[in-house]
């Protein structure tokens, strides 16, 4: 009858293994020590005119960024009250930037360990954002989730007012 | 059934229920455990799930900060080419984005990708050195395996989202909780002024507390191991496999900053340092070896006190681009 539970419980174990938030976390020694990140970045320049945030694509296909001066003639490379965003985007070779090669198996052709290791050396996709904005939209988070945790109290103390 | 057979049933399926997580849902009631509620565990369903309307909802913006569960739909309006949402939750919080409703052309260039971390200006956090996972296996791509892996988890309590949508009227709505992580390692703290304590039990890893403000760190107490040994400390902490480094810099990438300080030797009482960078950190190197243990306190460096130490220092350790 013992036998027979611990048979049944290594049973269970083995069809049900520990979810992955509950494994032991391993060190990888393969971690590349080197950066793959090597795109070349323009200098972070931002400009804002009134609440719309300009972004501007930069990839290998197309022109390097120019400088923002071309763009917004009216505001200075490093104006204080002037914000932009250029978001950095590297994706596979061939799948942006040139709309021609685009084809209908773009989306469903799946990753072989060539493409893994290509997508490797890859820039990744990054985002061109100062500290300074970064906080601001930190701080209107942090002034959302407090408002809503008010909310969420009051709604509490409805329910137990009840 | 009998009594001995029923308490063994009752084991078995606490013991898989635990192996699949969903113990701390378990709900006893009258003391006494039934089969069919213990079979319940074993569904998907998970008890405590809010009620509808008590989910949080709002519309995403193209550039988003959210620190708050419930559900976000972004719908173009335009076409939005370069769109990208932080995630933050608590240090001891990991982010778990699930997609609920996509309606984007993949195969006319659109993506939706979550990355795993913060990157910045090229610069990422956790760095290549501190995160478990190499860079490419840090980005998912809804186009390539979103519907067969619906929800995405962080390993830390940060995340991104980039998304492109051409066509206007494209949306998509995602479902952003925050789960518990018991030894939080990597961590960007929400505010500038706060308290913690970072713990490496015994495991072979970096762990970062990033504070994204010019900051007076304070650390209370530091234990490392047993290590014990003033001559190490007065060599420095070149060699050691466990110290503290204080870094400060003007990226996200802690691989790139500067050294501030390192200590390599227990000790209890204050210990303080200015940091008049954009980003401070408090990294732990830990060998593995022994369980090491940090506690600080940080507070914001006001606008008089950075331009005294700007007027103080020869050289400008955080250069500005």
């Amino acid at each position: 009858m013992k036998l027979n539970f611990l048979v049944t419980t290594v049973a269970l174990l083995v069809a049900f293994p520990p979810p992955y938030e509950c494994r032991a976390i391993e060190s990888s020694s393969n971690q590349q020590a080197t950066d793959p990140d090597g795109e070349r970045q323009s200098p972070p320049v931002l400009a804002r005119l009134g609440e719309e945030y300009f972004i501007r694509l930069g990839n290998r296909n197309q022109n390097p960024p120019r400088s923002p001066a071309d763009s917004f003639p009216e505001t200075s490379q490093y104006s204080k009250r002037a914000l932009q965003l250029q978001l950095t985007q590297r994706l596979l070779e061939g799948k942006v930037g040139n709309i021609g090669r685009l084809d209908g198996n773009y989306a469903l052709r799946a990753l072989d360990s060539v493409e893994r290791e290509r997508r490797s050396e890859e820039p990744p996709i990054s985002l061109d954002l100062t500290f300074h904005l970064l906080r601001e939209v930190l701080e209107m988070a942090r002034a959302e989730q407090m408002a809503q945790q008010a909310h969420s109290n009051r709604k509490m103390m409805e329910i137990f007012g009840k | 059934m009998s009594g001995t057979s029923r308490a063994q049933l009752c084991f078995l399926l606490l013991s898989v229920t635990a192996l699949r997580g969903h113990a701390r849902f378990l709900d006893i009631q009258d003391n006494e455990i039934s089969p069919e509620g213990l079979l319940s565990l074993l569904s998907s369903e998970l008890k405590r799930e809010l009620p509808e309307e008590f989910v949080y909802r709002r519309p995403l913006r193209c550039l988003d900060m959210v620190a708050v569960e419930g559900q976000f739909t972004f719908t173009a309006e335009r076409p939005q080419l370069n769109c990208a949402v932080f995630f933050i939750g608590e240090p001891s919080d990991i982010i778990s984005i699930e997609y609920d409703s996509v309606n984007i052309d993949c195969r006319g260039g659109d993506f939706i990708k979550v990355f795993d971390g913060w990157v910045m200006k090229g610069e990422k956090f956790p760095s290549t050195q501190d995160h478990p996972l190499p860079l490419y296996e840090r980005y998912s791509d809804y186009c390539e395996t979103g519907v067969t892996r619906p929800i995405v988890r962080s390993s830390q309590n940060v995340a991104m989202l980039f998304f492109r949508l051409h066509q206007s009227g494209s949306s998509f709505t995602v479902t952003f909780r925050k789960l518990i992580n018991p030894f939080p390692c990597n961590v960007v703290s929400q505010t500038p002024e706060g308290s913690f304590t970072m713990i490496i039990p015994q495991q072979h890893r970096n762990c970062s507390f990033s504070i994204i403000y010019p900051v007076e760190i304070q650390i209370g107490e530091l234990s490392l191991g047993q290590h014990n040994d003033l001559r190490r400390s007065i060599l420095g902490c070149a060699g050691s496999g466990d110290f503290v480094e204080l870094l400060g810099g003007n990226g996200m990438d802690t691989s790139k900053m500067y050294p501030m300080a390192d200590l390599c030797y227990s000790f209890n009482g204050p210990a303080q340092m200015k940091v008049g960078c954009d980003n401070t950190v408090v990294r732990m190197v830990s060998s593995g070896k022994f369980v090491n243990r940090v506690s600080f306190q940080y507070r914001l460096l006001g606008h008089q006190e950075l331009q005294q130490m700007k007027g103080n220092s020869v050289e400008d350790v955080c250069l500005r681009a």
